[in-house]
């Protein structure tokens, strides 16, 4: 099942698909290692229900649901 | 106006003169005026004016 | 002489392998983005003295904020010797991702594995001679923090400086490879240097290089016509970057070898990080730390012991003189940190520094003074003018330190980034992103470096307003201010808590900062919220050894400071409070006849609505010179307090006397300044809020002009910083005496907040 990185729930793991958005945020998402292949894992949720908090790549990165919502995933089982 | 009066005025004038012409010195010389230490690396104003001088040398 | 240059991912030691290599204590800290700027120190232990360069965290070489480009063109223009590209090996996918690109330079480069004691502890391992035979560059296992492979790292870079190397890229291999060679050619050709890297940058159509060379330009857009990928269309920049990390999973996971690991395990930092940043307690522990710091620094009653178990007071105890004083010397030492309450470290600290200390040795200083047989008038020079501001300033020395520990601790452990992850969401109602966060609370400890960090912040509009209410968050020279008269209106007046007042005059700070964002974010500064993706680092405990460096170089700074600009402030406010305008001589009693009071009386009325004005009367003028001199530095308004107020108690005579009930110079100064002039408590609180939210220092605004770039926003940025501290000190001072006019404050606020929602809807209609 393919969804956006917003939606994610906690807990799922995932591998990148796309990469959406305008040039520096994109970029910016592709510098810091959210590229296709890569597998990501949603650790947790801030305590307002956004940033979130995910890991790729062996280290936590933090980012909006804005900016997850560029990113497609295939959720893993 | 006895001698150690006399040393006070003098002594006094010149941490008041000193302080302010080694600020304009440091200034002058490209060093930042926030007085960070001289030529602390965190500061923008020392490394625009030490960016001028190296124009200026070339 | 020789250059290095140091290169890396933020937050992967580059500091702290700057100050094991060069003895420097330059400010490291547990987040990303603690340098953004390149500073420079020596490496003696080659066979040549070797200058080091420690460039600002990158995660790549892109355009897109400051810190890149200012680490790109120092590689690429001033040339280094040799590259020291640092990457943390306990993250190394990431961080090869960097060394890439630097790859792709013609410049010798050694790669400098960092953290790998963290990596053994871990039971993973690293094949470092793998790793090097795939990169093709030198690779030096080290520690930077335990000081371990260093003299290896530097001996091999300098074998690498003495030879030429020319550019490699990993996407050789990549379906771009082919234009990439072709564009480096073309490159030679023109004699262009690194054509490696600008031909890569080229085809990524990075915005820089695209300027640079137009005339290339149409190759790759040619070529771009004829291709057409998969997954990413024409969009070589993504291609580029996808193509980076694929040759790194494929080439360099083999290097790694992890111990296997249960991924439902916990390490140390998940478990701390769970609380930490919980979904419900997330918020109220940070604010518990917050509350907690400030208790620990200048809570006269830990833990509400005192209070909780009624434990009896010195005096009960008998331990004190009818004049109150303490019978031994023992007591004194025992009065340091009980008084029928345990006091907390800070307050500890700076009984023991003030009364023990600096008061014994200015007391000393002064009783010799006096028996020297100097003229009357040197004598109150020395005693009254120079030692009594000096000795103020000094004496506020233990808070500063104090708290600045605590924000260091709070730096260091990894915490503070996650505060930013916390408080985005609701930075982001203010128009700011949870980044912003971190140069607001460096403001604590001095505006200067925290203006500084905003350079973070990728947005230019973001990074204006950021600078603009930084000295609202009130920074450790404005400490001062605040617990001498905070503690000045409870002695004198009998009411309120010192700690109380002056944590709420700190959270007046932080409220005045969030509406004046608010306003400018949707006025003059309007713009889309910044994008917020910041990596978070693994928690560790803070360097006893860091810890110290920082503690000692604002101890340096902080006592430099009040040798010179202090002193010599103090000096001219003495003789301008001692010699009439046509240079006559003045006792202490005819202050009002001075220089300084002439000049002051004038601007006096401009303060009236903030209660230290007209109607103070004949004295008030001295409330205008703390402020105004408080303009040079914050620690001056307590410095001008002490000189002022030996003048005044002149005035008033017998009534200080009565008045002296506890020993602390700027306290006691505050107490002879209410008493001469019947300032009232609103008025009071209004001119703490005047001098946090005015102009601040000499060396903020320089800092702020020299940031902020632009003549016409730094000239607005002080029109603000005026027209801020004169609104908010008018309300409080109106509001405090006359409670009603809260009403009509009300109503204006509302008219204005009607105005801009108005404008702003006109301005979204006109776009629609």
């Amino acid at each position: 099942m393919e969804k956006t990185l917003d939606n994610f729930s906690i807990g799922e793991t995932g591998i990148v698909k796309m990469v959406a958005g305008e040039g520096k945020i994109k970029r910016r998402l592709f510098d810091m290692g959210i590229t296709p292949g890569a597998e990501v894992f949603l650790r947790k949720k801030a305590p307002l229900g956004d940033p979130i908090e995910i890991t790729l790549r062996g280290y936590e990165l933090t980012l909006r649901k804005s900016e997850a919502a560029c990113v497609t995933v295939e959720v893993k089982a | 106006m006895g001698v150690l009066e006399i040393i006070l005025i003098v002594a006094c004038a010149a941490i008041v003169i000193g302080v302010i012409t080694a600020s304009i010195i440091k200034k002058k010389q490209g060093k930042c005026s926030c007085d960070c230490g001289g030529d602390c690396a965190h500061c923008a104003a020392c490394m625009a004016a030490q960016k001028k001088k190296q124009s200026k040398n070339i | 002489m020789k250059r290095f240059a140091l290169a890396g991912n933020p937050n992967c030691g580059k500091t702290t392998l700057f100050n094991s290599l060069t003895g420097a204590t330059a400010h490291v800290g547990n987040w990303p983005g603690v340098t953004v700027d390149k500073r420079d120190g020596v490496y003696k232990k080659c066979a040549e003295p070797v200058q080091i360069v420690d460039l600002p965290g990158i995660y790549s070489l892109s355009p897109y904020t400051p810190e890149e480009v200012i680490a790109r063109n120092y590689i690429l223009d001033e040339k280094p010797d040799c590259v020291i590209n640092i990457v943390d090996a306990t993250n190394l996918e990431r961080n090869l991702y960097l060394t890439t690109q630097v790859l792709e330079m013609d410049v010798p480069v050694v790669v400098a594995l960092n953290m790998m004691d963290a990596v053994k502890k871990a039971g993973d391992s690293i094949n470092a001679k793998l790793l090097e035979e795939r990169l093709g560059v030198p690779v030096v296992e080290i520690s930077a923090l335990k000081e371990t492979g260093l003299k290896e790292l530097m001996d091999k870079a300098f074998n690498e400086s003495k030879k030429i190397r020319e550019g490699q890229t990993v996407l050789e291999t990549s379906p771009l490879g082919h234009l990439i060679g072709d564009v480096k050619i073309a490159l030679k050709g023109q004699n262009v240097a690194n054509p490696l890297f600008h031909a890569v940058k080229l085809v990524e159509q990075d915005e820089i290089e695209a300027e640079m060379h137009k005339e290339t330009l149409p190759m790759v857009e040619d070529f771009k016509k004829t291709y057409n990928d998969d997954i990413f269309g024409t969009d070589f920049e993504a291609l580029v970057a996808d193509a980076r990390y694929k040759y790194i999973s494929s080439n360099f996971a083999s290097v790694l070898s992890k111990k296997s690991k249960d991924k439902t395990q916990m390490s140390k930092s998940d478990k701390a990080d769970k609380v930490l940043t919980h979904k419900w307690w997330g918020i109220p522990i940070f604010l518990l730390i917050l509350f907690g710091i400030f208790h620990l620094t200048f809570g006269e009653d830990l833990l509400y012991l005192g209070k909780i178990f009624s434990l009896p007071s010195l005096e009960d105890l008998g331990l004190l003189d009818e004049d109150g004083e303490a019978i031994n010397f023992g007591v004194r030492i025992l009065a340091t940190f009980y008084d029928g309450a345990v006091m907390s470290p800070g307050v500890w600290i700076n009984n023991v520094w003030n009364d023990l200390i600096v008061g014994e040795f200015f007391g000393w200083l002064g009783g010799i003074v006096e028996e020297s047989g100097m003229a009357p008038w040197a004598i109150g020079l020395i005693n009254n003018g120079i030692f009594d501001g000096i000795s103020a300033v000094l004496s506020f020395l233990p808070p500063i330190l104090v708290l600045f520990l605590f924000f260091s601790i709070l730096e260091d452990s990894g915490y503070m980034a996650r505060i930013a992850f916390i408080l985005d969401r609701m930075f982001r109602r203010f128009g700011l992103s949870g980044r912003a966060f971190m140069p607001m609370i460096m403001g604590f400890g001095c505006s200067v470096p925290a203006m500084i960090n905003t350079r973070t912040l990728a947005d230019d509009k973001e990074r204006t307003a950021t600078v603009r209410v930084i000295p609202f968050f009130s920074c450790g020279a404005k400490l001062p201010i605040l617990t001498a008269v905070a503690g000045a209106i409870v002695a004198f007046f009998g009411v309120g808590n010192a700690d109380v007042i002056t944590f709420s005059m700190y959270v007046l700070g932080i409220v005045t900062a969030i509406v004046c964002v608010l306003l400018m974010r949707s006025t003059t500064l309007k713009g889309e919220t910044p994008p917020f993706i910041m990596e978070l680092p693994t928690y560790h405990m803070p360097q006893f050894k860091n810890l110290m460096a920082h503690l000692w170089d604002k101890t340096k700074h902080f006592v430099k400071k009040a040798f010179t600009i202090i002193l010599a402030s103090t000096i001219v406010i003495w003789a301008l409070t001692h010699f009439s305008f046509n240079w006559t001589f003045l006792e202490d009693e005819q202050v009002n006849e001075s220089i300084l009071a002439g000049i002051a009386q004038l601007v006096q009325p401009i303060f009236t609505p903030l209660g230290f004005g007209s109607q103070l009367g004949q004295y008030g003028w001295v409330f205008v010179v703390a402020a105004v001199a408080g303009l040079i530095a914050k620690e001056n308004v307590i410095a001008t307090f002490a000189t002022l107020a030996a003048c005044l108690m002149a005035v008033v005579g017998l009534d200080f006397g009565e008045l002296a009930i506890d020993a602390e110079d700027g306290i006691d100064a505050v107490q002879a300044m209410i008493q001469a002039t019947g300032i009232t408590i609103p008025g009071l609180i209004a001119f703490i809020a005047f001098n946090m939210t005015t102009i601040p220092c000499f060396a903020a605004v320089a800092t702020a002009k020299a940031e902020l770039g632009n003549k016409s926003t730094y000239h607005w940025t002080l029109v603000f910083w005026l027209v801020a501290s004169y609104v908010v000190a008018a309300i409080i001072y109106t509001v405090g005496s006359w409670w009603w006019t809260i009403f009509i404050w009300a109503v204006v606020c509302a008219g204005v907040v009607g105005c801009i929602i108005w404008r702003n809807k006109m301005a979204a209609k006109r776009l629609n």
